[in-house]
């Protein structure tokens, strides 16, 4: 193999001994690469989800959900970090000391712990969501002998600082960070983050190495609403006294929109429940509030005139064989339209839903958004009931002109009502105001949408005088407020009987009006399900009208329209 | 001499890795317990921010006009709006 040159008999020693020497050495970074490649090559995933570990620290669990608030920033619901401690009883060295120590920093009896200790398994909670200072202090402990066998589980806490303001609206959240109910739910997504993409370095013991960046990305977004934690106040107020006042209700809701951009300002609800409002998931035959709709339609399609003198057939109107309507409240044989409404007189609304016709006051009705559920989508907003007109009888046409046989939520009466108040155009309600993300960007939901034109604006114009009129001289007086043109409808509807029919001593009372005349800024709608007291929507209901609406134009200042009070 | 020269470096580098991993456990140390004031202060930040927004609840200051200073709502006529001309 070899060849011996034969004038050198050293050169075959130092060059093939420097060719194997060579090899050697070549050999082990040879190796090393292999091994290098192979591990690039087909061990990758294996080594960079070890170097992920090992590096990076996810932190989804320990994040906070982000606030709801109202319009001006008040915080409705916030989260704290709170936590749980639990003992191992296992791995617990000193049962005597680690007791002592527990029962010092919780502030609880031996005693107590022992009786928990003794009933429970390996492992039991001895408190849960403890506050930071005591946290702390059993922290700092953990991983001397006293703390062995204690375990600290991160919990979050939601704090409503408002108590129970509202919170049929906010709803409810876990101790998971989990939307339930309510604004919680629909929003969760928002509220809560992205598990899977929030990563932060963790330094050698695991400590989590924080920078500004990433404390701004962990941030969640927080959703301001469109109400006004002073006016739910108020709203809540005026309604917990007239439930307490009038005795015997069931349900009540008073809520209250801007006129001009749909933005609910307060709904309360009672009783309250987290996260059903019962503004949008309550549904009722509206009774003579609805009477404004179908006069609005009447005399919008030209069917009847303001000036119009209708028969009261001696206030004993029969409407098909055996349905006979009777107006008791007064002794009139000819009503005016201002009148119809001043005095509520079913024969009169009734007569003018005949006279529009079952197909228009349909689709009139329809168009005042009724029948439908709003873009909102509250959880478990409900549509109403409105059956469609082909359907309709003689009958039912002429009792949907009063507001029988039609169910509506309280959301789309004011809604309506708001409409007839702005010139005859529907706004699309909002009960989100914004949502502002992590670094600064926000999400406007509350810019005013025209959702379409109901009413011509010389119908609206009309239609305010009329409403006026019923607060000023008919049904709606204890809604008058001085120094201001209020505008109005009562409702005194029955209830449907579980045995079938109406029953005449079960009643919804309710109030839907706006002010002032001149510039309407609020709509207030209050809804008493079945008050024990006074029955009427003029006695129990107007009152709370009056209430709500007077602090409402104190506290934005909105200046009378009335000049001689 | 050269030896001498050799051992010396070592002990010198030797020391310096010694040196450095004191200062790392002590920075550690250091930083945890930082860490750990950080989450206390910021703990108790939340919970004074918390009782900040109770006692500014509306249904609070407003019994608290009430009862101790004796107000009343003023109605909305009884309100002058001043407005910029």
């Amino acid at each position: 193999m070899f060849k011996k040159p034969a004038n050198s008999p050293f050169v075959f020693n130092v060059k093939s001994r420097m060719r194997v020497a060579g090899m050697i050495i070549l050999l082990a970074p040879l190796v090393i690469f292999g091994r290098l490649f192979y591990m690039q090559t087909f061990l990758y995933e294996e080594f960079s989800s070890k170097a992920e570990r090992a590096i990076y620290n996810y932190l989804a669990e320990d994040r906070l959900r982000g606030k709801i608030l109202d319009i001006n920033g008040r915080e409705l619901a916030e989260s704290v970090r709170t936590h749980s401690c639990g003992v191992n009883k296992r791995y617990v060295q000193d049962k005597s000391k680690t007791v002592a120590f527990l029962a010092e920093t919780l502030g609880m009896g031996k005693k107590q712990i022992l009786t928990k200790w003794n009933r429970s398994g390996n492992f039991f909670f001895i408190a849960k969501k403890i506050k930071p200072d005591k946290y702390i202090k059993i922290s700092q402990i953990l991983r001397t002998r006293l703390g062995q066998g204690l375990e600290l589980t991160p919990e979050y806490e939601r704090i409503h600082p408002y108590g129970n303001s509202a919170l049929d609206i906010v709803g409810a959240s876990n101790s998971k960070n989990y939307g339930l109910s309510g604004i919680e739910q629909m929003y969760n997504r928002e509220l809560s983050q992205d598990i899977s993409k929030k990563r932060a370095k963790r330094a050698r013991r695991g400590e989590i190495i924080y920078d500004r960046k990433l404390k701004e990305e962990l941030s969640v977004a927080n959703v301001y609403l469109t109400i006004d934690a002073v006016a739910q106040f108020y709203a809540e107020n005026a309604l917990k006294k007239a439930v307490e006042d009038v005795g015997g209700v069931e349900h009540a809701i008073a809520v209250v929109q801007e006129t001009k951009t749909g933005k609910i300002l307060a709904a309360a609800s009672y009783p309250v429940k987290d996260g059903q409002s019962l503004a949008f998931q309550f549904t009722y035959e509206p009774g003579s509030t609805f009477k404004t709709i179908a006069i609005s339609s009447a005399l919008d399609a030209g069917v009847v005139r303001v000036t119009d003198s209708i028969d009261m057939d001696g206030r004993k109107w029969e409407i098909a064989r055996g349905v006979v309507v009777h107006d008791n409240q007064h002794k009139k044989d000819f009503l005016s339209i201002p009148e119809i409404m001043q005095l509520s007189s079913n024969i009169g609304a009734g007569k003018i839903a005949l006279e529009l016709g079952a197909k228009n006051l349909f689709y009139y009705i329809k168009g005042f958004g009724f029948g439908t559920k709003t873009d909102i989508n509250f959880n478990g907003e409900s549509k109403g009931n409105l059956p469609h007109f082909s359907k309709w009888t003689k009958v039912d046409t002429a009792t949907k002109g009063y507001g029988y046989g039609v169910a509506v939520t309280p959301i789309q009466l004011i809604n309506a009502y708001s409409a007839v108040a702005n010139g005859g155009i529907l706004m699309q309600p909002h009960i989100v105001d914004r949502i502002e993300y992590a670094g600064g960007k926000v999400e406007k939901k509350s810019k005013p949408v025209k959702i379409r034109r109901v009413i011509k604006q010389e119908t609206s114009d009309v239609m305010k005088k009329v409403l006026q009129s019923v607060v000023e001289v008919g049904s709606g007086k204890r809604a008058q407020i001085t120094g201001y043109q209020v505008a109005g409808k009562t409702g005194t509807a029955e209830k449907l009987s579980k045995e079938g029919g109406y029953a005449k001593r079960s009643h919804v009372a309710s109030f839907c009006g706006f002010a002032p005349v001149s510039d309407p800024q609020f709509t207030v709608l209050v809804v008493l399900d079945n008050p024990g007291k006074y029955s009427f929507g003029g006695t129990a209901a107007a009152p709370v009208f009056k209430e709500i609406m007077e602090r409402m134009l104190a506290m934005k200042g909105v200046a009378p329209d009335q000049l001689d009070f | 001499m050269k030896l001498f020269g050799i051992v010396f470096v070592i002990a010198l580098f030797g020391f310096g890795v010694v040196m450095m991993r004191i200062e790392i456990n002590r920075s550690g140390r250091t930083i945890s317990q930082l860490q750990n004031e950080v989450e206390v202060k910021e703990a108790r930040n939340q919970y004074l921010q918390l009782e900040i927004s109770r006692l500014s609840s509306p249904e609070n200051i407003t019994r608290l006009a009430q009862e101790k200073l004796g107000m009343v709502p003023a109605k909305p006529h009884e309100i002058v709006v001043l407005e910029d001309k």
